[in-house]
């Protein structure tokens, strides 16, 4: 291959070796004479690729692990904010994607309107749990190289063609100390699909997903109602459900819920719904929901032992 | 002046002592070889035109591709040694969505064509220790088109990494009798419908086949719907308003 | 004793490299209708020793925005100083000032850069949206980021945001009979909870005091203009003529 190729690729093994090689030099701020032209400043992605600076000591993880709360650490000072429940599953009308709106740092509520649903085009999303940052650079990143097939290739990116370009993307990051567990939903020539990716490097292709603390509740009342012949009204109801019931058990999940579908001309998002009212009165008039509070404690008013009916 | 040309015009790096870059000037005469181009500006957006030159019976004239997206609000139409307009575009749509990932907005037209030309003044230069990544100029010419806040705009660039701003340009084989044409015909409050009909007319009146919809390509940037190729039907419709 | 001195030498030491320190203080940003309102206190401290009772942590980027930045200070000077620094190139590349939607993102990607040894940095960016309306951007220090109606950050956060969240957003309030809650707050209504914010901050908690900055960036010919009629020590910084407009009023916290 010619030079010139490999200097404006960004997929050749050429440009992944230099990458490599700027990690470790890390030689922050090297802006090459191209920042004051066309290019006008795009710092670190000034050859297409984000590079990255490195403390320049022995083991980077480790000194980022120290600073940063990994999860397992939440006293130390920079908090990175993390996200909590999504879900999303594969039915006969497309896809299903829901998600809560609570960022945590450490205990503290830092974020109660986050969107953990990354829209990246209009035929693809994505959710974000882990590093919130993790997940909304790459994914964001993701669309433009998206974008770029599409212009390349005069055809729409398959979702599982975008799921492994994220995929091999954090899996050279592997050990580094990334964040992410997402769902890649979308729907493609294949019809609807759904592809869990994650920053150990995992990729899975399956009809029902959940990541995040509250991902079991979720799975809880997912796995219960779950067919392939759920209608779309059902199936948004399942979601939103489903939420809820993270919302409700997982103290690191709930505030409100965000609910996307997928069908064959894109995504679409359906509503946001806050998890205190849908325990009180329910989602409001919307398709597909029973009619009132979710909450147990609303539909047994009254009739628990606690507070039996007037009646008994 | 015979003899200062065969001196000088090898490197791409060395001026002629009359102040000339003759692998550059030469690289401008290949667009010359190039079918015709046109591009005109509207109000309501900026239509582009090629011909193509369909030079076999048992060629595929859809295989021809002269006209080109860059991104939803731009568009780009060539001529001359079309191999290297790939590079070109390549770096350009690049160069449009790096800036979309960077900064949320879509790139200004001026600064997407900024970007093409500095690309094309790269030949014979090598940066740090890298060998050089181009041997020669490109041999070709584009029209970008393109919507961004100034509204529809038109620029033409050539070899020499220079880039001018028009209101309507012809390039390629029949530039010079396109040109005057346009001259003659382009107006400021034209509709795109009259710049498509223009479009085809300049391009028919300097085309030797006879022109169907086989043989050009349409294309426009509008408001509304961004860069869009003009499909077949919707070409035959144009050509028959003619 | 000779022997115990040798012992201690003997003792492996850990070392690690820790370039991060907090340095306290408090910002907030609350968006209106056509203005936005960028604050943070002035004081400086490591630990329990304060360092200056001056130390901006409030800078006006251009016209239309303005970026607080808590947590590290050297970082987060060195921070803004970059920020301008692709400003300015961004104004020589594309020949226009950057929309704040942009900046964002900018911010986003300048912050990821450094993802595997950040910046110790909480921003909050506030200015006006190229629609002429009031935005609020907060950042966490590897680059998540939201455009919001509201947000505080720093050592007080904890204690100014349940305060904003419910006098902004009304939480845990029930409108009277008959009426409901305005969408956006005027002017002088958010100058007022923004000092209330702070000397309440400054009465319980003690890394944030001395001083206070307000920034207040109007949009183009907005009549906000007149909230800021009667408040005294206005400066105004704005740099161009017929565009937003960027003041600063100046007020006193307490300093024990």
């Amino acid at each position: 291959m010619n030079t010139f190729v490999n200097k404006f690729s960004t997929h050749s093994a050429v440009s992944q070796l230099k990458r490599a090689q700027k990690l470790v030099a890390a030689d922050e701020d090297e802006y090459s004479d191209a920042a004051w032209g066309s290019q006008g400043g795009f710092g670190n992605m000034i050859k297409g690729i984000p590079n990255f600076t490195v403390p320049a000591v022995p083991d980077p993880a480790a000194f980022l692990r120290l600073h940063t709360d990994d999860h397992a650490d939440p006293s130390c000072k920079i908090k990175i904010q993390h996200g909590t429940t999504t879900l999303a599953f594969r039915f006969q009308g497309g896809v299903i994607v829901a998600v809560d709106s609570r960022a945590t740092a450490g205990s503290y509520i830092a974020s109660g309107t986050v969107k953990k649903v990354i829209e990246i085009n209009p035929y693809l999303l994505g959710t974000m749990a882990g590093g919130a940052a993790d997940c909304q650079f790459w994914e964001t990143y993701l669309g433009m190289h998206c974008r770029l097939h599409e212009l390349r290739n005069r055809e729409r990116i398959s979702v599982s063609a975008a799921s492994k370009y994220l995929s091999n993307l954090v899996y050279s990051y592997k050990g580094m100390g990334l964040s992410m567990g997402t769902m890649i939903c979308g729907w493609d020539k294949t019809g609807p699909a759904v592809f869990y990716v994650d920053s150990d490097g995992t990729r899975l292709k399956g009809d029902l997903f959940s990541v995040g603390s509250g991902s079991t509740f979720a799975y809880g009342v997912l796995d219960q109602g779950y067919r392939w012949d759920l209608t779309d009204e059902e199936a948004q109801e399942l979601g939103r459900r489903s939420i809820f019931a993270a919302g409700h058990r997982d103290a690191f999940s709930g505030n409100t819920c965000n609910l996307y579908h997928v069908k064959e001309d894109g995504w679409k998002f359906i509503g946001n719904y806050d998890v205190s009212t849908m325990y009180y009165e329910g989602p409001g008039d919307v398709p597909g929901a029973p009619g009132g509070g979710y909450g147990y404690g609303i539909r047994t008013e009254g009739r628990s032992a606690a507070d039996p009916p007037a009646s008994s | 002046m015979f003899l200062t040309r065969s001196e000088y015009d090898r490197g791409v790096n060395t001026f002629s002592p009359e102040g000339r870059l003759f692998q550059v000037e030469y690289a401008i005469e290949a667009i010359k070889l190039g079918s015709t181009t046109v591009g005109i500006k509207t109000p309501e957006g900026v239509v582009l035109g090629v011909e193509k030159r369909v030079q076999s019976p048992l060629l595929e004239a859809s295989s021809i591709e002269k006209i080109m997206e860059i991104d939803t609000h731009l568009g780009c139409a060539m001529s001359g040694l079309t191999a290297d307009a790939r590079t070109m575009i390549d770096h350009a749509r690049v160069t449009a969505q790096n800036h979309a990932f960077t900064y949320d907005e879509r790139i200004k037209v001026e600064s997407v064509t900024q970007a093409v030309c500095d690309l094309a003044l790269r030949f014979g230069e090598s940066v740090h220790d890298e060998e050089a990544m181009m041997s020669r100029p490109f041999g070709v010419a584009l029209l970008i088109a393109g919507i961004d806040e100034f509204g529809p705009q038109l620029y033409h660039t050539d070899p020499s990494g220079t880039f001018v701003r028009y209101e309507a340009k012809a390039i390629g084989s029949g530039s010079e009798a396109a040109q005057s044409e346009l001259q003659d015909k382009w107006h400021k409050q034209m509709t795109l419908k009259e710049a498509q009909i223009l479009t085809l007319r300049v391009l028919k009146q300097v085309m030797e086949e006879k022109l169907d919809q086989h043989n050009v390509q349409l294309a426009q940037v509008t408001p509304g719907k961004g860069f869009e190729i003009l499909d077949e039907a919707l070409l035959q419709a144009v050509i028959e308003e003619m | 004793m000779p022997d115990m001195h040798s012992l201690a030498q003997a003792q492996p030491q850990q070392q690690s490299f820790n370039p991060y320190t907090e340095n306290g203080g408090t910002i907030l940003a609350i968006a209106g209708a056509d203005f936005s309102v960028i604050a943070g206190d002035t004081r400086q401290s490591e630990g329990y020793n304060i360092q200056t009772r001056y130390a901006p942590k409030v800078f006006r980027l251009t016209d239309k925005a303005v970026l607080a930045v808590n947590g590290f200070a050297a970082d987060g000077n060195m921070f803004v100083k970059k920020v301008r620094q692709r400003l300015e190139w961004y104004r020589h590349a594309h020949a226009k000032d950057m929309p704040i939607r942009a900046i964002a993102r900018l911010i986003q990607t300048m912050l990821y850069s450094r993802r595997f040894f950040p910046y110790y940095v909480y921003n909050i960016l506030g200015g006006i949206e190229e629609d002429g309306t009031g935005a609020v951007y907060s950042f966490d220090p590897v680059g998540s980021y939201e455009r919001e109606a509201c947000r505080a950050a720093g050592a007080a956060q904890s204690l100014v945001q349940p305060f904003l969240d419910n006098q902004i957003y009304f939480k845990n309030q029930t409108p009277a009979p008959g009426t409901s809650f305005p969408r956006h707050l005027p002017l002088p209504t958010v100058l007022s909870l923004v000092i209330d914010s702070f000397t309440s901050a400054t009465e319980r908690h003690i890394e944030v005091g001395d001083g206070l900055e307000i920034y207040v960036v109007l949009s183009k010919n907005s009549p906000s203009i007149q909230g800021l009629r009667d408040v005294r020590g206005v400066t105004e910084l704005t740099a161009t003529e017929d565009g937003e407009r960027v003041f600063v009023v100046r007020r006193e916290l307490k300093k024990d």
